[in-house]
């Protein structure tokens, strides 16, 4: 059981730092890998209780999650792409034309 | 087993061949006519128009389920699915039929249906799941072409900044999906949501927080969809920027999608658990509705005055949820307040997006002596408008009464409840001051140029079709609202039916 609790504190921690990430940082790259962070995190959870668990529910569904965060990140970087050649900068504190 | 034909397979097979048969066909033809997206939206709204068929079809033929709360399966064919895939496949319809003019011209029409098709099944799926799986692959399935359409204009700045503020904070909420659903497997061990709530009713008392933790997560991670108050800062740049029929979608579509997760996962939670939630989302509700009217007074921007008032709308049906458990009325309400809500705004963008073909512009300067202009236009927005702020005889007049009639009914249970009822009122008095003003804008002012300009005809057909379904429903509500009754799991007799599993 004690095991479990380690992978937990891991995860904990993980979550902790991609928020951090998210709050403090303005490169829009950044903080798509501190939620991509907090997306790992939850995924080690699953797997970490899984283990315990008598069925492998938990290891599909973070396969599911794992797949699923890939074509999320994907998209989200040709996002980004567009954004650098329209503004030659991927700063979100950038992004601001609307206002109100 | 899940039937291979019952209704959302059926939905899942049509649209999603469709969807990606339109790109296919796109590759394979030669020329690179004018004429590609006038083919793509007829098929595309074939294949919707032929999805709500075979929904409204087994309703009718009594093959769909009465509305249950749990299932074994991953998917359930039942009353409450069908009840979201109507409002959300009438979206689909209106803004693909929509398209047909508001996209003419512009690049790569296939991509642009193909992507709606596709978030239409999860929109769809969504409201059909019953396992916590199934529910975040349709959340995903749903959001990610959505994202990828907020930034369809590739070479406007404005589309690309709204894509990427939707798609931070849509990334974070999955994020905080995953988290939640992960939190709830480690404690019940099943991510059937009906096992699993049977589980958490009869949790151990130090497991208890970490069950706290995981609704509390669930209401972050749906609320940011949603646009409730603490999670609502996108939301007014993401459906101003996004091409304005796209702006339809994610107002009337992804966001009633975000209820349909809400009502299966928390609603019934907060039953299973006998928390005391209901105050916070009332309290949520209030705020919702307050930030959503006074930020909407400011705006110059008719998207975004519809953006915020799209926040205040999710306001008055949070109020219905959080008073469920007091009320049958009030979960009544909100679903018939999702429908009307769905209809209503969608055609208020869409009459948004008509301008923005005619006229070319979206500040409200544009909209002056409109009423002369683009008379069908204006008489459509005008009836929205009218509509969403709950003026009799409109079909939002109905919806509306029901949610502050449950609250006021509440009272003798909750003391809390005709208060939130008379918040709901005052607001909507509130909200008719920025609605009035558009359209006194349309009527009363003189534009610099009076000239008749001709209206978009896809368009046009879409907001007789509005029109009719407001006016209609708002003099004749009842088969609505009993189809809205109908689509209401009975709370109580499941929750006792799962908990009775769960202590096995």
């Amino acid at each position: 059981m004690s095991e479990l609790i380690d992978f937990l504190i891991v995860s904990i921690a993980l979550v902790a730092i991609g928020i951090y990430g998210l709050v403090v940082k303005r490169n829009a790259i950044r903080m798509l890998f501190s939620i991509e962070i907090i997306a790992n995190a939850a995924n080690l959870t699953l797997v970490a209780f899984s283990r315990g668990l008598p069925n492998a529910q938990g290891q599909t569904f973070a396969l599911f999650s794992i797949a699923i965060a890939a074509a999320e990140v994907a998209v989200g970087l040709g996002l980004i792409i567009v954004a650098y050649r329209l503004y030659r900068e991927i700063d979100v504190a950038e992004f601001r034309s609307m206002r109100g | 087993m899940v039937d291979l034909f019952s209704t959302p397979i059926l939905v899942t097979i049509i649209l999603g061949v469709v969807g990606l048969a339109i790109p296919a066909i796109d590759a394979g033809r030669r020329e690179r006519g004018a004429d590609r997206n006038k083919i793509y939206s007829a098929i595309a709204f074939g294949a919707l128009v032929v999805a709500m068929g075979i929904v409204v079809f087994r309703i009718f033929t009594g093959e769909v389920l009465p509305a249950v709360a749990f299932s074994q399966d991953v998917i359930v064919d039942d009353m409450f699915g069908s009840f979201f895939a109507i409002a959300l496949l009438l979206v689909s319809i209106m803004v693909t039929a929509s398209s047909w003019n508001y996209y003419k011209g512009k690049s790569n029409p296939a991509a642009y249906y193909s992507l709606i098709l596709l978030s239409s099944i999860g929109m769809v799926i969504i409201a059909y799941s019953t396992d916590l799986v199934m529910l975040l692959v349709a959340w995903e399935l749903m959001s990610l072409p959505t994202y990828a359409l907020a930034g369809f204009a590739k070479r406007d700045p404005i589309s690309n900044e709204a894509a990427i503020k939707y798609f931070m904070f849509g990334a974070l909420s999955s994020a905080l999906i995953v988290l939640a659903i992960g939190l709830v497997y480690g404690i019940t061990g099943t991510t059937n949501i009906g096992d699993s709530i049977g589980a958490m009713a009869s949790l151990d008392e130090s497991l208890m927080p970490i069950g706290l933790l995981a609704v509390a997560l669930f209401i972050a991670g749906f609320g940011f969809k949603m646009g409730l108050v603490p999670f609502h800062m996108w939301l007014p740049d993401a459906y101003e920027g996004s091409p304005t029929t796209i702006g339809a979608l994610l107002a009337a579509g992804t966001k009633k999608a975000g209820f349909a997760a809400a009502l299966r996962v928390i609603v019934l939670g907060m039953f299973a658990l006998n928390l005391d939630w209901t105050l916070t989302l009332g309290v949520v509700a209030v705020f919702t509705m307050i930030l959503g009217n006074l930020g909407a007074l400011v705006q110059k921007s008719v998207p975004r005055i519809l953006a915020y008032s799209s926040i205040a709308q999710a306001g008055y049906i949070m109020m219905g949820i959080a008073l469920a458990p007091y009320s049958d009325q009030a979960l009544t309400g909100s679903l018939f307040h999702i429908i009307n809500h769905a209809v209503m705004k969608s055609a208020a963008f869409i009459a948004a997006a008509s301008v923005a073909v005619a006229l070319a512009g979206y500040s409200l300067d544009k909209y002056r002596g409109l009423g002369r202009r683009m008379p069908i236009t204006a008489i459509a927005l005008s009836i929205s408008l009218l509509a969403l702020a709950g003026v009799p005889p409109l079909s939002g007049f109905w919806s509306k009464l029901v949610i502050f009639g449950a609250g006021i009914n509440s009272g003798p249970l909750v003391e809390w409840g005709p208060w939130l009822a008379i918040a709901g009122v005052l607001n909507s008095a509130l909200s008719l001051g920025y609605y009035a003003w558009i359209i006194r804008k349309m009527y009363m002012e003189e534009g610099p140029d009076m000239s008749r300009v001709k209206e978009p005809r896809a368009i046009v057909a879409v907001l007789v079709f509005a029109m009719v379904f407001m006016v209609g429903f708002g003099i004749w509500h009842a088969p609505l609202l009993d189809f809205a009754s109908r689509a209401i799991p009975d709370l109580s007799s499941s929750i006792t039916q799962v908990t009775m599993i769960g202590g096995n």
